[in-house]
């Protein structure tokens, strides 16, 4: 399917194509510190269906147990986490976009979770959490 | 209880205390942006209690539903969020990312908020399939 995609202040923005069947979940720990959070979701999509405006900040990540360096794309304006890839100058094989910059993440339910030895426990028991519409009562 | 983590890259470093029982996961649509995931996970220092011991994070200052500002700290060179607070002088507290503290597993979210914005499969979690390790 077609997908579109923005940082949170506009700076970069990205469309493609990508498979919902192919989107994961990631708990490395590397994912969590990356993310902030508890893990990441990402979708692969083919470097000849990726297009891009605007220049992330590129940080390349060197702790992978398989000793793979990995770039991580980040908007230098807000943050917002874009996508992961190989290193290497001009357009690579495959970008690993980040889920949550999609206008279309409703639609990309996970099918997989990787790296699930180090998931937080508490992630496949939130339905049991108070839940707030909105922002918590003060 | 004592807490202390920074970025991916080593950059940010920082120190403070923190309420596990005050963990919280929040679903709204600027986080998940912000995190590129599903959701965040933060826990609130109080200024007082909270200590920036490394680099100086980026501020990307978010206006939100409400009105309010809001700064987002992030790493300049891996890009690891690092907290929220609010602009200017004053007491306030740092939310931190809670996937940047190292004693991460003491903080189990109790509460969440911006419900009406979570992702649906989140429900689903258990039936997705797992791989233990690598892909």
């Amino acid at each position: 399917m077609k997908i579109t995609g923005s940082c949170h202040c506009g700076f970069i923005k990205i469309e493609g194509e990508a498979d919902p069947e192919k989107v994961s979940i990631c708990h490395c720990t590397d994912c969590q510190t990356g993310t902030g959070s508890a893990f990441r979701v990402s979708v692969p999509i083919p470097g000849a269906q990726f297009n891009m405006t605007g220049e992330p900040t590129g940080y390349v990540k060197t702790t992978a147990d398989s000793g793979n360096l990995r770039v991580q794309a980040f908007c230098p304006k807000c943050g917002s986490p874009i996508y992961s890839t190989t290193p290497g100058a001009g357009k690579q094989a495959a970008y690993m976009v980040r889920v949550g910059i999609l206008d279309q993440r409703d639609q990309l339910a996970p099918k997989r979770q990787n790296w699930f030895r180090s998931a937080r426990p508490w992630v496949t028991a939130l339905g049991g959490l108070p839940k707030n519409e909105k922002q918590a009562p003060p | 209880m004592k807490i202390d983590g920074g970025c991916h890259c080593g950059f940010i470093a920082y120190e403070g205390e923190a309420d596990p029982d005050k963990a919280a996961i929040c679903h709204c649509t600027d986080c998940q942006t912000l995190s590129g995931s599903a959701f965040r996970t933060v826990v609130p220092v109080q200024d007082a209690d909270f200590r920036m011991t490394g680099g100086q994070p980026s501020i990307y200052v978010k206006t939100a539903e409400s009105g309010n500002q809001r700064q987002q700290a992030f790493c300049p060179n891996c890009g690891s969020p690092i907290f929220s607070a609010p602009p200017g002088d004053g007491p306030k507290a740092y939310f931190i990312r809670v996937g940047t503290i190292r004693q991460r597993d003491a903080f189990v979210p109790k509460a969440q908020v911006w419900a009406r914005s979570r992702q649906a499969w989140l429900a689903d979690a258990p039936s997705v399939r797992t791989s233990k390790d690598t892909q």
